[in-house]
C-alpha cells in the first residue's frame, strides 16, 4: 500500500522521501563508522591480551586471537609489583570514592536547596578549581607531604585524588539534588518528619543512583590518574604508576596486557553511569 | 530559624576547607617554590672571635683573597689542644661591594692553612629569598623549546579534529538512530579510559611490530616494517599521539555538546526546516550559534586538559625522543634515575602551565564576549 502511495506522489515529495531515507542511511553509516573508530583499537589490544605470548611477539600480528589464551594476561598479573599495585589502586580509588562523596554531598545539598549569601561565589570557586591541571597540584603536594612525613603513602594519593574529583562531585550531586522537587521534602515534613528525616528517608533514596554515579566517576578518575600517583609514591605505587614506571624495561606482552587490564573498569563503569553523563556535564555549561 | 541561616554554610564548610588545604595552599606554595630559593650567607666578623660583630655577608661559594691569618688554639674535650686558624679575607658581596673581615677555618676552604692566599667560603646560614634562577633554568633548558613547541602544536592539531568529531557524534545521537543507547555507550566509553591505557593501545598499533606495520606489510604496501616511533620521526610520533588523544578525549566534548544540543529548542530547528534551510544551513546558522556557550566550556576544559597530556606521550614515545611540558615537569621532579630531583624547577614548569592555561581561558572568554558585544551593537 505504501509503495503504491509512494508511486502516486508528486515527484518533489518522492524526492523528499528518498532524501529522508538517504539521510537515515547516512546517519547509520556515520554512527557505525564512529563506533568502529572507538571499538577497533579496543579490539586490537584485547586480541593481544588474549593471544599467547609467542603470538604477541610474532609479526605480522593477527587481527584475531588464535588460539585464545590467558597466558599473556597471567604473565602480566604475576609480574613483579602488579598484584600489590592493583590492590593499592583499588584502596586509593575506594578511599577517593568514599571521601569525595561524603565531603561533596552536604555541599551539593546546600548549593541545590538553599539560597544564601555567597552561594554564587561558592559555586564559581568550586568550578574554577576544575580549571587547574593536576600537574600544578601534584608537585607542591608532594613537597608538602614530604614535610609532613606522609610521602610514599597511598593515603596521600587518595587525598590528592579527592581534591581532584571533589569539584566535579559537588556540581554533579548538586544537579542530582536539584532534580528532586522540594515539595516532596515539604510534604514529608508536613507529615511529621524532621528536616533530617525528610532528607534521609525521601531525598536520599531518590538520589542514591545519581550520587553513586558521581562516586563511580570518582572511582574511575582515581583508578586512571597517573601523574600525581607517580610523583607522590616511590615504593607504594598504584597500578598506573607501576605500569608507567616499568614501561622502559617492559616487554610488549606486558604492555599490551597492562593496557587492556586498565581498560576493563572503564568498559564496565561507563555502562552503568552512561545515563547520568549528560546531567553530570550538562550542569557544567550552565 | 537562626539555625537555618547557618546550615548552608556548615554544609559547604567541609568542601571549602578541603579545597583550601589540598588545593589553594599547594597552588600558592607551588608558585612560591618556583620563585624562591635558599642561599647560604656567611657573616664576616670584625675580630677573629666567634662573638665579634658582623661586618657584612658573603654568599657561600664566593672566592676570596686571604690577606692575613691568625693562629689560635682550641681545646678539645679530652683536654688536648690543637691549632685553629682565623683568616682575614676580602671578597665581593651580592651588591658588588668589596668587604673584608675575619672568617674561621670552619667556614673557609683553603688548600694550605699557613700559605694559601686564595680561599672559598664553604658555609653559611640559609636564607630563603626571591630568585629568578629556577625560571631561568627552565627557560634555558635544552628541552624547553621543543616541549613548548610540541605541546602547542599538539593542541592546535588535536582541538579542531576533536570538536568536529564530537559535533558529528552529537548530531548522530541527536538524530536518534535505532540502537541510540548502544551508540551512546560506545561513544562515551573513552571517557573512562586513562591516558596511559590509551597510550598503550596506540603503541600496539604504531610500534615497529605493531598492527599498522602488520597491515601494511600483509597488504604488500611495505616490504618490511617501518619504524614510526624513532628519533627524528617527530611527525609520526605526533600523529600517533594526536590519534590517541582524539580517540580518548573526544568523548567529554561529545557529552558537553549533547547536553548543549538538548537545550536547543526543537522549534528553532523545525522552523529552519520549514523555511527550506538545508542540513548544513541548519547546523551553521541555527545549531552552532546556540551551542556556543557549551562549545566555549568544552574548549576551555579541553585546552586545559590537553596541557596535562603526559602518560600518552610516555607510553608511545618513552618520553625522551618527543617531549611535552607536563613530561618536563615530571622529569625535573622525578627522584629516580631519569629525573633531576629539583622540585623548584618542576614548580616553575607547573606555574608556566598554569599561567598559559589561565591566559587561554581568559582569551576564549574575551573572544566570545566581544563577538556578542559586536552582535548587540550592530
Amino acid at each position: 500500500m505504501t509503495t503504491r502511495n509512494r508511486a502516486d506522489l508528486p515527484p518533489e515529495q518522492r524526492r523528499a522521501l528518498r532524501n529522508a531515507s538517504i539521510r537515515r542511511g547516512g546517519v547509520y553509516a556515520l554512527a557505525i563508522t564512529l563506533s568502529l573508530w572507538i571499538l577497533i583499537p579496543i579490539w586490537l589490544i584485547a586480541t593481544m591480551a588474549f593471544s599467547t605470548p609467542s603470538n604477541v611477539r610474532s609479526f605480522p600480528k593477527p587481527a584475531f586471537p588464535s588460539p585464545i589464551s590467558t597466558d599473556t594476561m597471567t604473565f602480566f598479573i604475576n609480574a613483579e609489583g602488579i598484584l600489590r599495585s592493583t590492590g593499592n589502586s583499588i584502596v586509593v580509588a575506594l578511599l577517593t570514592f568514599a571521601m569525595s562523596t561524603l565531603i561533596a554531598t552536604p555541599a551539593s545539598y546546600a548549593i541545590a536547596r538553599f539560597i544564601f549569601r555567597g552561594r554564587d561565589a561558592v559555586r564559581l570557586g568550586i568550578l574554577s578549581v576544575r580549571a587547574f591541571p593536576i600537574v600544578i597540584l601534584a608537585v607542591p603536594l608532594a613537597v608538602t607531604f614530604i614535610n609532613f612525613g606522609m610521602y610514599d603513602s597511598i593515603f596521600s594519593v587518595a587525598l590528592l585524588h579527592t581534591a581532584l574529583v571533589l569539584p566535579t562531585s559537588v556540581l554533579v550531586i548538586a544537579s542530582v539534588f536539584a532534580s528532586v522537587p522540594f515539595e516532596l521534602e515539604e510534604a514529608a515534613q508536613v507529615f511529621g518528619c524532621t528536616p533530617f528525616q525528610a532528607f534521609w528517608r525521601v531525598v536520599i533514596p531518590l538520589t542514591l543512583p545519581g550520587i553513586a554515579a558521581a562516586g563511580l566517576f570518582a572511582f574511575v578518575t582515581s583508578w586512571n590518574e597517573v601523574f600525581g600517583a607517580m610523583l607522590l609514591t616511590l615504593t607504594n605505587r598504584t597500578l598506573p604508576a607501576q605500569i608507567l614506571f616499568s614501561l622502559d624495561k617492559a616487554s610488549d606482552p606486558f604492555k599490551f596486557a597492562g593496557g587492556f587490564f586498565m581498560l576493563i573498569p572503564s568498559l564496565i563503569f561507563i555502562f552503568f553511569i552512561r545515563r547520568y553523563l549528560f546531567s553530570m556535564w550538562g550542569q557544567v555549561t550552565k | 530559624m537562626k539555625n537555618q541561616k547557618l546550615l548552608p554554610y556548615l554544609l559547604v564548610l567541609p568542601t571549602m576547607l578541603y579545597l583550601v588545604v589540598f588545593f589553594a595552599y599547594p597552588m600558592v606554595s607551588a608558585l612560591g617554590l618556583a620563585v624562591t630559593g635558599e642561599t647560604r650567607y656567611l657573616a664576616l666578623l670584625d675580630q677573629p672571635d666567634p662573638t665579634a660583630s658582623e661586618i657584612g655577608t658573603l654568599p657561600m661559594q664566593t672566592d676570596v683573597t686571604v690577606t692575613d691569618r691568625l693562629r689560635a688554639e682550641e681545646t678539645l674535650p679530652n683536654g688536648r689542644t690543637r691549632p685553629f686558624y682565623w683568616f682575614y679575607v676580602t671578597g665581593v658581596d651580592v651588591n658588588g661591594d668589596s668587604i673584608t673581615g675575619w672568617v674561621s677555618q670552619q667556614n673557609l676552604f683553603v688548600e694550605n692553612r699557613t700559605e694559601s692566599v686564595m680561599g672559598r667560603i664553604n658555609n653559611g646560614t640559609p636564607v630563603r629569598e626571591w630568585t629568578m634562577s629556577h625560571i631561568n633554568t627552565m627557560f634555558s633548558d635544552f628541552r624547553f623549546q621543543s616541549a613548548i613547541f610540541n605541546t602547542f602544536l599538539m593542541i592546535i592539531i588535536i582541538l579542531p579534529i576533536q570538536f568536529l568529531l564530537a559535533i558529528v557524534m552529537a548530531l548522530v545521537l541527536q538524530a536518534r538512530p535505532r540502537g541510540n543507547g548502544i551508540f551512546l555507550y560506545i561513544f562515551a566509553v573513552p571517557m573512562g579510559i586513562s591516558d596511559l591505557a590509551a597510550g598503550l593501545v596506540w603503541y600496539s598499533i604504531f610500534t615497529q611490530q605493531g598492527f599498522l606495520n602488520s597491515f601494511l606489510v600483509s597488504a604488500g604496501i611495505l616490504d618490511r616494517p617501518f619504524i614510526f616511533i624513532a628519533l627524528g620521526n617527530d611527525g609520526w610520533i605526533l600523529l600517533a599521539i594526536v590519534l590517541a588523544e582524539v580517540w580518548r578525549a573526544t568523548a567529554i566534548v561529545m557529552v558537553i555538546v549533547v547536553s548543549g544540543l538538548q537545550a536547543v529548542p526543537t522549534d528553532y530547528i523545525e522552523a529552519g526546516q520549514v523555511f527550506g534551510a538545508s542540513l548544513w544551513q541548519r547546523i551553521r546558522y541555527i545549531i552552532l550559534p546556540l551551542l556556543r556557550p557549551s562549545l566555549q566550556v568544552a574548549l576551555i576544559l579541553r585546552t586545559i586538559l590537553a596541557f596535562q597530556v603526559f602518560a600518552v606521550v610516555v607510553a608511545i614515545s618513552g618520553g625522551d625522543v618527543f617531549t611535552v611540558l607536563s613530561n618536563e615537569t615530571f622529569r625535573w621532579y622525578d627522584r629516580g634515575d631519569g629525573g633531576y630531583n629539583n622540585p623548584n624547577v618542576a614548580s616553575a614548569y607547573a606555574g608556566l602551565i598554569m599561567i598559559i592555561s589561565l591566559a587561554i581561558s581568559f582569551f576564549y572568554l574575551r573572544a566570545v564576549r566581544t563577538q556578542e558585544e559586536v552582535a548587540k551593537s550592530s
